[in-house]
């Protein structure tokens, strides 16, 4: 029995002590296409074996640690495109596993409990959910494509009127919003008899699925944003 | 807020006197959760990140860092900051609420810490998220589980826009639930309203 002690990572750590005391960071290793088997590897040789911007790697875990960002870092096109693969990964997460997940689990809470209590739960869910896939479907399809085309070809900028950094960050929504709803409804008011085993799932889920839009939307804001900010104000120059 | 946990940050190099400390504050009654740092930019990310209520601090960390800890208690004016007193900085002692020394016993930290969490509950008062309603808060929220607009809501119950909005900031506040429909789920689960009258 122990509990998490996360400490500030840094790149000579053993990843696998890492994991031990944060196991959040598999989470971040599957998003950036990396095995778990980390064999007895440092962060930094595990960097490179990966070919992953050990800056980048630790950066990112330290906002699953708990800590933020130093301002101003500057990284490199390479990182940030990493980046938005990351983003990627962690879209492809939410919308094939996490949500069927928590959907799954809402919907067998409702067959064994009729009311309409929970139908109105299920309701509420899926109008959600319907608002998530909008907002993922816009970054992959409108900000991430901008962003890829902004990185790779520095001056033939002939989609890049209608688009930008900041109009980015404020079309960015706050998604976690509803899903801070859901949790508060089924921790202090909505009444469901029994059925622990089912409501602790669903209650995992949600703080799993929390926990990780919220280190998402940092890596966007602290970032991916202003390292894009940073590019257009050097490239209009 | 009897419920939520204090969130002390540590800040101290000696991983000896941050483990002694935080297996004191594990073991004690004080719900909390207990986060460390090791030099002030630390402290400052952690700030942005975390909502910290407590510092427990080795005052050498302060030294010729002036500037930033008045930033910091600007920032965050209800934030308490606890020093560990080493029996050497008179000085940087000043800059805290409270010290305790490395050989007070645990009872004795503790319930300085715990001093610190009722200074902070009674600064934040009216942050108290009891959720007990008033009549008009009551009347407002049905208005909003019914679909009505404020400019309708103000209408309706004879008052102005502004005042709509801030019952509805209240609602919020004291619910915790944000959303629409949410709110909808929470006025049948309280039996604010009946369930046959919303469409599913």
């Amino acid at each position: 029995m122990h509990h998490f002690t996360a400490t500030k990572m840094s790149s000579s750590m053993k990843m696998a002590d890492q994991i031990d005391a944060n196991p959040r960071l598999l989470l971040m290793l599957q998003h950036f296409n990396i095995d778990f088997r980390v064999s007895d590897l440092t962060v930094s040789q595990l960097c490179k074996q990966y070919d992953i911007s050990e800056a980048l790697f630790v950066d990112i875990a330290n906002l699953y640690n708990g800590f933020g960002t130093k301002k101003d870092q500057a990284y490199t096109k390479k990182d940030l495109l990493q980046v938005i693969d990351f983003l990627k990964n962690s879209h492809h997460y939410y919308r094939s596993d996490m949500y069927p997940q928590i959907n799954s689990y809402i919907l067998m809470l409702q067959k064994n409990h009729p009311e309409r209590e929970i139908k109105l739960l299920e309701k509420f869910f899926n109008e959600y959910f319907t608002e998530v896939l909008e907002h993922l479907d816009y970054e992959d399809n409108v900000a991430f494509p901008y962003f890829i085309k902004l990185l790779k070809d520095s001056r033939e900028d002939s989609a890049r009127e209608q688009f930008s950094s900041i109009e980015y960050s404020e079309h960015h929504t706050d998604i976690e919003l509803k899903l801070h709803d859901l949790k508060n409804l089924l921790l202090k008011y909505v009444n469901i008899e029994s059925d622990l085993d089912l409501r602790r799932k669903l209650f995992f889920a949600l703080y799993e699925l929390e926990y990780d839009l919220f280190v998402h939307s940092l890596i966007e804001e602290t970032i991916l944003i202003p390292s894009g900010v940073n590019i257009e104000k050097k490239e209009n120059a | 807020m009897l419920n939520s946990p204090l969130h002390i940050v540590i800040l101290e190099s000696s991983k000896i006197i941050f483990e002694g400390l935080y297996s004191i504050l594990y073991q004690s009654d004080i719900h909390c959760r207990v986060y460390r740092v090791e030099n002030i930019d630390e402290l400052s990310d952690m700030l942005k990140t975390e909502n910290i209520n407590i510092i427990i601090a080795n005052p050498m960390h302060f030294v010729n860092r002036d500037k930033e800890i008045k930033k910091i208690k600007k920032e965050f004016p209800s934030l308490s900051i606890v020093g560990i007193d080493f029996g050497i900085m008179q000085k940087a002692v000043t800059e805290t609420n409270a010290a305790f020394t490395l050989y007070d016993t645990p009872e004795h930290i503790i319930h300085l810490i715990s001093r610190m969490d009722s200074r902070n509950k009674s600064l934040s008062k009216n942050n108290d998220d009891n959720d007990n309603l008033t009549k008009r808060e009551i009347e407002v929220l049905t208005c909003i589980v019914n679909g009505k607009l404020n400019k309708e809501i103000a209408e309706e119950l004879n008052i102005s826009i502004h005042t709509v909005v801030r019952h509805r900031k209240n609602i919020t506040t004291k619910t915790g639930i944000r959303s629409q429909s949410g709110l909808t789920i929470y006025a049948i689960s309280k039996k604010i309203v009946e369930i046959e009258d919303i469409e599913i």
